[in-house]
C-alpha cells in the first residue's frame, strides 16, 4: 500500500514537472510524428509498388504496428539507463540511498512518470492521424486484441526497465555506459521492429527477433497482425521468460553494485 | 546523562580500485589488473547522545563524507561496528531512514521545477505520513524556517540560502532524531549562513534533533557545535568540547600594540616573546602563554615602546584548527 501511494506520488509530480515544459512536450510529438511519419509515407510507396502486400501483410498493419513502436518510446523508459548512469557520476545515488526507498523501484517509478504525459498525448495524436488515415485494421477491432494487448504492453513495460536498469546499473563498475546502451538501444530498435517491421524480417532475423529480450520488450508491434492470434501465448511466454531471467539479473547487479557504492567525497 | 543514540567502535573503510599497470598490455590489465586499496577511515571509535551538536570536521578526502555516508547506510563498512538509533545502517537502512535526516550541501532533494510545497508533500508520502501530517508538518516548517514569501516559487528559482533552508526544512518533514549535515552552508553569504546557524539551533533546541555536521567554516563550528570531532587521514585525531578546542591547543596569545610614536629601530624582545609584524606605527607580537603569564609578559613589553593602545587576543579558531591539521598530516 505504501508502495503505491509512493509510486502514485511520483508520477503526480513527474506529470507536474513536465506540464511546466510545453515545448518539451512539442519537441516530443514532433519528434515521433517526424521519424513515424517518414518511415510510413516510405512503406506507404513500397507497398503500393508490390500491389499492396508484401508477405501476407498490409500497410495498414505496418502503419499501425510502427506506430506502436514509436508510441512505446515516447514512454521514454529507456532513459532509465541513463538516469542511473547520473546518479551515479553525480553522488545523486547517495541521497536517494539515505531515503526509506528502494532505489531501483523508485527509479523505475520516477521513468514511468516522467514519460506518461508526453505516452498519452503523443499516443493519442497518433491514434487519431492514424485512424484518419489509413483506419483501423480488422484485427484490433476485437475484445481479445484490446485485452492482449494491455497485457502484453505491460510485460513490455517492466521488461523494458529490467533490461536499461541492468545497462545502467553496470555504471557501479564503468561509470559511463553510454557505449553499451548504444549497443542494447539499437538491438532494441532493430529487433522491435522500429524501421522493418518484424513480420517482414528474413526468418533466421524473425527467429532472433522473437526470442532476444530486445524484440521481447516491443512485442506490442506484434499484437495488431494476423498470425497474433495464433502467437500470442508464445510470445507472452517468452517475454515472461525474460522478465524472470533479467529480473534476476537486475536484482544480482544491484546487490552487488550496492555494496560496491563510492560516491563522490566517500 | 543522556541516552547515547551513535555508537561507533572501530570503524574502517576501505576502498578498493583497478590501477592500470604500466608497460602491462591490454588484456592483461583487464585479465590481471594492479588493485589498489586505500583507507579512508581507519579504525575509528566514539560515541554520540541524544541532542548533542557535533561537527565532524577534516580536511578534504580526511574521511569524514565517508563516516557519514556509513552513519546513515549509504556505505558499508569494511570492518567495525555501528549503531544509530539501535540499528545497523547498513542492514536496516530503510528502517533507520525513517528516523534520520540528510542534507548533503552540494546535492538538491528539491524538485527544481515545481513549488517548495510539492516537494513537502513527496517527502512526507516517502516517509508515509497521512495527509493530515503532511499538511500540518508543511505549515509548521514553513513558519519555522520562514519560508512563506517562496512557498509557491518554483525551487529553482530560490536563491541558495533560501533554497538551502528549504532543504534542511523538507529534511526535516518526518521529525528525525538525529539529522546529518554535509557541508550545509557551503556557498552561503555571511547572512544566510548566521539564518542557517539559528535554525538549526532552534530545532536543536524545539525538537531535540541531534545535529551531526560537517563543514569547512570555522564559524559553523564555533557557533553551532558543542563538540568538535577532528579527522584526519581516517583517523580521529581530537573530539573534545568545541570550547576547549581553542584552549588546549592556544600556547600563544597576541598583542597588537599601536605606538605613539614611530618606530625605525625595532628592539630586541624578552624570550618568549616574538615580533610578528614590524610597522613604524604597529607591532604585533606573539606571547608563549606556555611558560609566562599574560599580565607578566606585558610588564615585560611595555617598558621597550612608547604606547597609544594595546589590544589582547587570542588566536583564532581556524588558525586552531589548522595547525591540527598540518601537525597530523606532518605526523607531528
Amino acid at each position: 500500500m505504501k508502495q503505491l501511494r509512493l509510486a502514485n506520488s511520483i508520477i503526480k509530480m513527474m506529470i507536474k514537472d513536465r506540464i511546466q515544459y510545453p515545448a518539451r512536450l512539442i519537441v516530443d510529438t514532433f519528434g515521433i510524428i517526424a521519424r513515424c511519419g517518414v518511415l510510413l509515407i516510405l512503406y506507404r510507396y513500397v507497398f503500393r509498388y508490390q500491389g499492396g502486400l508484401i508477405q501476407g501483410v498490409t500497410f495498414q498493419i505496418v502503419a499501425w504496428s510502427m506506430f506502436l513502436y514509436f508510441s512505446f518510446m515516447t514512454l521514454r523508459l529507456r532513459d532509465l539507463a541513463k538516469s542511473i548512469m547520473q546518479d551515479i557520476k553525480t553522488g545523486t545515488v547517495e541521497i536517494l540511498l539515505s531515503k526509506p526507498i528502494h532505489y531501483l523501484n523508485y527509479r523505475m517509478w520516477w521513468q514511468v512518470g516522467a514519460g506518461m504525459y508526453p505516452f498519452f498525448v503523443a499516443t493519442f495524436l497518433g491514434v487519431v492521424a492514424l485512424f484518419l488515415t489509413v483506419g483501423i485494421p480488422e484485427s484490433m477491432q476485437s475484445w481479445f486484441f484490446v485485452g492482449t494487448f494491455f497485457i502484453t504492453f505491460f510485460f513490455a513495460g517492466i521488461l523494458s526497465l529490467l533490461i536499461y536498469s541492468a545497462v545502467g546499473l553496470l555504471a557501479f563498475w564503468i561509470e559511463d555506459v553510454k557505449p553499451l546502451y548504444w549497443i542494447v538501444d539499437k538491438s532494441v530498435m532493430i529487433l522491435g521492429g522500429s524501421y522493418l517491421p518484424v513480420a517482414l524480417f528474413p526468418e533466421t532475423m524473425y527467429k532472433i527477433a522473437i526470442f532476444s529480450p530486445f524484440g521481447a520488450s516491443q512485442f506490442i508491434t506484434s499484437t495488431v497482425y494476423n498470425t497474433w492470434k495464433i502467437d500470442y501465448l508464445k510470445l507472452m511466454g517468452i517475454q515472461l521468460f525474460w522478465i524472470i531471467v533479467v529480473g534476476f539479473i537486475v536484482v544480482y547487479i544491484f546487490n552487488r553494485a550496492y555494496k560496491k557504492v563510492s560516491v563522490n567525497g566517500g | 546523562m543522556k541516552p547515547e543514540i551513535i555508537s561507533v567502535s572501530n570503524l574502517t573503510k576501505n576502498f578498493t580500485f583497478f590501477v592500470k599497470k604500466q608497460g602491462a598490455g591490454f588484456f592483461t590489465n583487464i585479465i590481471k589488473p594492479e588493485i589498489k586499496t586505500i583507507s579512508a577511515v581507519e579504525n575509528i571509535s566514539f560515541s554520540v547522545e541524544e541532542g548533542e551538536r557535533i561537527a565532524f570536521i577534516g580536511p578534504n578526502g580526511a574521511g569524514k563524507s565517508t563516516t557519514i555516508k556509513m552513519l546513515t547506510g549509504i556505505l558499508f563498512p569494511t570492518s567495525g561496528k555501528i549503531s544509530v538509533l539501535g540499528l545497523n545502517p547498513s542492514q536496516e537502512r530503510k528502517k533507520l531512514a525513517y528516523q534520520i535526516g540528510t542534507v548533503f550541501g552540494q546535492r538538491s532533494q528539491l524538485f527544481p521545477n515545481l513549488p517548495l510545497t510539492d516537494s513537502f508533500e513527496f517527502f512526507g508520502v516517502m516517509y508515509d505520513l497521512s495527509k493530515n501530517e503532511i499538511e500540518n508538518r508543511t505549515k509548521e516548517l514553513i513558519e519555522q524556517f520562514d519560508l512563506s514569501s517562496f512557498k509557491n516559487q518554483p525551487v529553482r528559482k530560490l536563491s541558495l540560502g533560501q533554497r538551502m533552508r528549504a532543504e534542511i526544512a523538507t529534511s526535516l518533514i518526518h521529525k528525525p532524531k538525529i539529522i546529518f549535515l554535509d557541508e550545509p552552508t557551503i556557498g552561503l553569504d555571511i547572512v544566510a549562513k548566521k539564518a542557517l546557524r539559528e535554525l538549526l539551533i532552534k530545532i536543536n533546541r524545539e525538537e531535540k534533533t541531534t545535529i551531526f555536521l560537517t563543514s569547512h567554516d570555522v564559524s559553523d563550528i564555533e557557533q553551532l557545535c558543542e563538540r568538535t570531532i577532528i579527522i584526519n587521514h581516517g583517523t580521529i585525531v581530537k573530539d573534545l568540547p568545541t570550547i576547549e578546542l581553542g584552549k588546549s591547543f592556544i600556547h600563544e596569545k597576541y598583542v597588537d600594540i599601536f605606538l605613539d610614536t614611530a618606530l625605525d629601530n625595532f628592539p630586541d624582545l624578552p624570550e618568549g616573546i616574538k615580533y610578528v609584524t614590524k610597522d613604524k606605527n604597529k607591532v604585533t607580537l606573539s606571547v608563549d602563554i606556555a611558560n609566562q603569564s599574560i599580565s607578566d609578559a606585558l610588564q615585560k613589553i611595555l617598558p621597550y615602546f612608547s604606547v597609544l593602545d594595546i589590544d589582547v587576543y587570542s588566536v583564532e579558531l581556524e588558525t586552531v584548527i589548522r595547525e591540527i591539521y598540518e601537525a597530523t598530516s606532518s605526523g607531528k
